[in-house]
């Protein structure tokens, strides 16, 4: 019941922390604190009948761990499994959960006051998925929403 | 309602209801006590109530507090002797108390509830006026309510004894252990830990009892761990880090004895350490059983039966999961026990048993296993009406329930849409239970098992497994990945070499199915269910190869003998004329490896590419977004780290669309195209097949046949000018084909082989060399082309002329002395001095001759007919002078039990002997033989006994 005003949402201090990663060629981030861990791509089992996105599951010290490609989810096309991708192991509501990446990039601190809108454009399967787009310096940043990607469909 | 502190709420709603769970089994001891009050009990369910009332007082729940003092104020009552609990007041308090659940359950709305329904009872009984108003309780609804607010405090401050001991047993042990951790550590052991042995189980099922009945609440579910359980946890944890150092430092040594110590030691402690935790899951099976006293009292109370509930075996352990799933249908059949089993005291009486129905409730261990007992000694359950029901019902046929047995009969109980109750009532019998307990229980790796006798009662029992955490399971491997079957759905695993699949492997539409011991089992291939490309293992390259067939039971030619080949699938094949690749329909690894399982009503094979071992594995639950994935039970990680996906075997056979009826009524069909064609094929002889000389195969009818031994060339002796042996303490005469038959001379080997006969009562041996094979055959025989002496006639097996010897006639020719010694085939002659005429009824040409030989060499007249039909024409022409019927049991338009009936039901043939012969006496036809009239069986090529039989009716007729 009170849990909710704590977590997520930055009340006071604006300031979080983004951990960033590529999709494809894009760059987006999430709230570092829902990240567990970072892995390479471990042997994973494939489970026939799952959904496309669910590229199988993992043994992750005892625990089975669903991997998502974020690519294919997001519909950013298929994450390579050549190029040496990772895994952020997030840890959400339904027990853990491994999203593909194609590449991890740095840590970067971001206001969230200076959050802006998903841009226009940024419509359809894509829009959905995003809280908004984040400007540094030198590039634009798609901040995840990471429950709604892991949420289900229907 | 919004709380500030969840914490203590969630203490006070967990600690509120194993009160709770306590006072509805004291209030049932006080209620068995009635005037000698046990003072001690009432105090406990006193300060229950009390508890409750000072924490939601607290929490600002006020209806709680209300209802809860308003029992309390009662209780006082008791408590002080000045009220005598009967059974109304009692009931009042349990109302009561099941309210006070109620609310605290849904503790946000609980303040809205309407109490006054039981506020008013209560405190009409505090004021005095219930005993006379239990009758017209609604009239004092209106006084009640005024009292409520005056009456407490007079009541409850005098006890100050409550508030302290407010938590109960709880805060003392809290504190002892405290203290003991400041204290010293080692000492520990000796005093304490009894004392919180004794008193944590007791709190362990009630929390679980509490965790059970709330659903509506969001709990966090927590369980109660025996603290002499976690320090010794703790302990193995401890040597599992020490363990893990001794074990970092061997890696860097390179000290392989060592490391080998260190590995054992682990293997050791986590075997230790997994035990240890399996047993913080495991609950007594009491929290379970606590409720039902109050059920068998309330029902029989509705039902008015006098009803006494034993129950035995509460301290049994079981998963914490398992405890839970049971609570339903366990429910269900106590009920059931009361409702139908038990019968009304008048009844009882009449049958002379005691008034007091007995229900027994056990619980013990038996083979790694749980067993519940649930006995009554009720009516029973009557398997005819049962059985008698399911056919008016449609669910069975008259014919299925003709073969069943009176066990299973009982266990038709279980059938979906089945109600035994002859009119439903409100307590059980709405046809929709047993077959729920059963599916809940099937669920569980339960098994439910019925034993029951009519007048005498009914016992229940139910086999569970200690837990669900780590299941044995079979491991198997489609497609590279590996899979597990949990064991309790396993029957047997079947392996069908390459060259047998075609035979064993039928189709019927797009249904494919195996023939295993006369059944036929459904099968469903694990590739096709999920959705993978079909494969096999190859063992020849240990790798796994793409499978092309459509169907298992594909073949060269698709021409099946039962079934059209589909146009279709020919021309699919045409389709994909490149096969470069070897097909699999010619690989010589195409074995098929099925495991046949089970799932309730359910029982089908699975076709898998590679059996695997039988592990034991801990189940672990898939994520959310494979909870759409049905063909999966969960997943478990294997030795070498890899995951392996838990087979639903149930589901699976639902994504398959496999249903029970579908796959029996398809076996019914198929199994029923099956005897069409073996009928169609008659006349099967079943054959010894063996050989002389190396290039010539000789075969004898099997039932001729007494035994085979094998022997050294040197074992046979020539004494008088014959050939004998040592043969159990005489001697055997043994024969070649080759002494009389123009065939060649037997293979000169130092091994060989005799087949024992027995002729005109003697042994007699043949000298063979192997191979020697037995076979049912249905091939024609040609009694022509190849007849000479000795040899009946010819017959094609497997491509090989084979030779089928008459042993008889060798035998008459070597030995004729032989037949001297027994009686003379003398033919009996009629009174006109004639001979005596045999109508012989036969299809096969040369079993007919066969016979007309015998018959016309030892003088008989025999007249052939080739079916039934023209017997019966022959006969009817020729009543005057036939004296004896002989006939086959398989033959085109009438077969030989029809015409044996036609015969029979004519008075003009009374007394006519019948001699029905068959290549294959089944003991079925035999019975039905005789039940139609048939004076006697026969085989056909046993000569011997078949004229014995024929001279023994000669001579009574004449």
């Amino acid at each position: 019941m009170k849990n909710e005003s704590q977590k997520g949402q930055p009340s006071r201090k604006q300031v979080i922390e983004l951990a960033t990663f590529y999709i494809g060629d894009a760059l987006c981030g999430m709230d570092i604190l829902k990240v567990q861990e970072i892995n390479k791509l471990m042997q994973m089992t494939k489970v026939p009948q799952a959904p496309d996105y669910v590229l199988g599951i993992l043994n992750l010290r005892g625990q089975i761990v669903t991997i998502i490609d974020l690519g294919k989810k997001l519909g950013l096309g298929e994450t390579d499994l050549n190029l040496d991708p990772r895994n952020i192991i997030v840890n959400s509501t339904g027990g853990h959960v491994g999203l593909l990446v194609a590449k991890i990039s740095d840590v970067v601190e971001a206001d969230m006051e200076k959050l802006e809108r998903p841009p226009a454009n940024m419509r359809g399967i894509q829009g959905e998925f995003f809280k908004g787009v984040y400007k540094t310096q030198s590039t634009l940043i798609g901040i995840l929403d990471v429950e709604k990607v892991l949420s289900l469909e229907e | 309602m919004e709380f500030e502190d969840d914490e203590i709420l969630q203490g006070f709603i967990e600690e509120s209801l194993e009160h709770l769970a306590d006072i509805e089994n004291d209030l049932l001891t006080i209620e068995e006590g009635g005037a000698n009050i046990d003072e001690e009990l009432v105090n406990k369910v006193f300060r229950a109530a009390h508890s409750i009332k000072g924490g939601a007082g607290f929490m600002g729940l006020t209806s709680i507090q209300e209802l809860s003092h308003a029992s309390e104020n009662v209780l006082g009552l008791i408590r002080s002797k000045k009220l005598i609990p009967n059974p109304e007041i009692i009931n009042v308090l349990l109302l009561a108390s099941d309210q006070l659940r109620q609310m605290i359950e849904d503790v946000q709305n609980s303040n809205e509830v309407d109490i006054s329904a039981h506020l008013d009872p209560l405190n009409s009984i505090f004021d005095g006026t219930f005993a006379q108003a239990a009758a017209a309780e609604p009239k004092k609804k209106a006084t009640a309510p005024k009292k409520k607010a005056a009456e407490p405090v007079v009541e409850i401050e005098p006890e100050p004894e409550p508030t302290v001991a407010e938590p109960e047993p709880e805060p003392e042990l809290a504190e002892e252990e405290d203290v003991l951790d400041q204290e010293d550590e080692e000492i520990e052991e000796e005093e304490d830990i009894p004392a919180t042995v004794v008193s944590n189980p007791q709190r362990i099922q009630d929390t679980d009892q509490a965790k059970k009945s709330t659903p509506a609440t969001k709990v966090e579910t927590s369980i109660r761990v025996n603290v002499s359980l976690l320090d010794s946890l703790m302990t193995l944890a401890g040597e599992l880090v020490l363990s893990r150092n001794q074990l970092l430092q061997t890696i860097g040594t390179d000290d392989f004895r060592n490391a080998e110590t260190v590995g054992q030691r682990i293997d050791l402690i986590t075997s230790e350490l997994q035990e240890a935790i399996m047993l913080t899951r495991m609950q007594p099976i009491g929290n379970v059983f606590n409720k039902f006293p109050r059920v068998v009292r309330d029902l029989s109370k509705k039902l008015a039966k006098k009803i006494d509930l034993t129950i035995v075996g509460k301290d049994v352990e079981l998963d914490k999961t398992i405890i839970e799933a049971i609570n339903d249908p366990l429910t269900h059949l106590i009920r059931n026990s009361v409702d139908h089993g038990i019968e009304m005291p008048a009844e009882r009486k009449k049958k002379g048993k005691p008034e007091t129905g007995l229900v027994i409730l056990k619980a013990y261990h038996e083979a790694g296993q749980v067993v519940i007992e649930i006995r009554d000694d009720g009516k029973g359950i009557d398997g005819d009406a049962l059985a008698a029901s399911a056919v008016a019902k449609g669910l069975l046929t008259a014919d299925q329930i003709k073969v069943m047995s009176e066990k299973e009969k009982v266990n038709l109980i279980f059938l979906p849409g089945f109600s035994t109750a002859a009119k439903v009532t409100d307590v059980s019998g709405r046809g929709v239970g047993m077959d729920v307990v059963k599916t809940n229980l099937d669920q569980l790796g339960g098994h439910v098992d019925i034993l029951s006798e009519v007048g005498l009662g009914t016992t229940i029992s139910i086999k569970l497994p200690l837990t669900l955490a780590i299941i044995p399971c079979q491991i198997i491997m489609t497609g590279d990945e590996r899979y597990a079957i949990p064991q309790v759905n396993l029957e047997e695993l079947l392996r069908i070499p390459a060259n047998q699949v075609k035979e064993r492997v039928e189709r019927v539409g797009d249904a494919e199915v195996v023939r295993l011991r006369g059944n036929l089992l459904p099968l469903i291939r694990l590739s096709d269910v999920i959705g993978l490309d079909r494969t096999f293992w190859d063992d020849k390259d240990q790798t796994f190869k793409e499978d092309r067939r459509e169907m298992i039971s594909d073949r060269r030619s698709k021409a099946s003998p039962l079934f059209g080949t589909s146009d279709k699938s020919q021309s699919e094949q045409q389709q994909r004329p490149n096969r470069s690749v070897i097909d699999r329909r010619y690989a010589a690894s195409s074995a098929l490896n099925i495991v046949v399982v089970s799932t309730g009503a359910m029982k089908y094979g699975l076709v898998v590419d590679r059996l695997l071992d039988s592990e034991e594995i801990v189940i672990k639950p898939l994520g959310r977004h494979l909870q759409q994935c049905k063909g999966y039970a969960g997943a478990t990680i294997m030795g070498d780290g890899r995951i392996a996906l838990i087979l639903d075997v149930a589901n699976l056979a639902r994504m398959s669309n496999l249903t029970s009826l579908d796959g029996s009524d398809r076996a019914t069909e198929i199994a029923h195209s099956m005897e069409e064609a073996i009928k169609a094929k008659k006349d099967k002889q079943a054959l010894l097949i063996f050989r002389s000389s190396e290039t010539e195969q000789f075969a004898v009818p099997l039932n001729q046949v007494e035994r085979i031994e094998k022997i050294k060339a040197s074992d046979i002796e020539m004494l008088g000018g014959k050939r004998v042996m040592k043969y159990r303490g005489g001697s055997l005469s043994l024969i070649r084909v080759d002494d009389l038959a123009m065939v060649q001379p037997l293979a000169d080997y130092d091994n060989l082989l005799v087949i024992v006969f027995n002729v005109a009562k003697h042994n007699v041996g043949l000298l063979a060399i192997g191979p020697i094979d037995a076979l049912e055959i249905t091939a024609d025989i040609d009694d022509i082309t190849l007849k000479q002496p000795g040899i009946m006639g010819s017959l094609i097996i497997d491509t090989h002329t084979t030779m089928l010897v008459n042993i008889f006639e060798l035998v008459q020719n070597l030995f004729p002395d032989w037949f001297d010694s027994i009686e003379v085939f003398d033919a009996v002659e009629t009174t006109d001095g004639s001979a005596p005429t045999i109508l012989l009824a036969e299809d096969s040409n040369f079993f007919r001759n066969q016979v007309k030989g015998y018959m016309t060499e030892a003088g008989y007249e025999v007249i052939e007919a080739e079916d039934g039909q023209i017997a019966w024409d022959l006969l009817q022409q020729n009543r005057e002078v036939i004296s004896m019927v002989i006939t086959d049991i398989e033959m085109p338009n009438m077969d030989g039990f029809q015409f044996t009936k036609t015969i029979r039901s004519d008075p003009r043939f009374t007394g006519l002997p019948v001699i029905a012969l068959t290549t294959l006496a089944a003991e079925e036809d035999v019975a039905k033989g005789i039940a139609v009239g048939v004076n006697e069986y026969h085989l056909k090529l046993d000569k011997e006994k078949l004229m014995t039989s024929v001279h023994h009716f000669m001579k009574q007729r004449y």
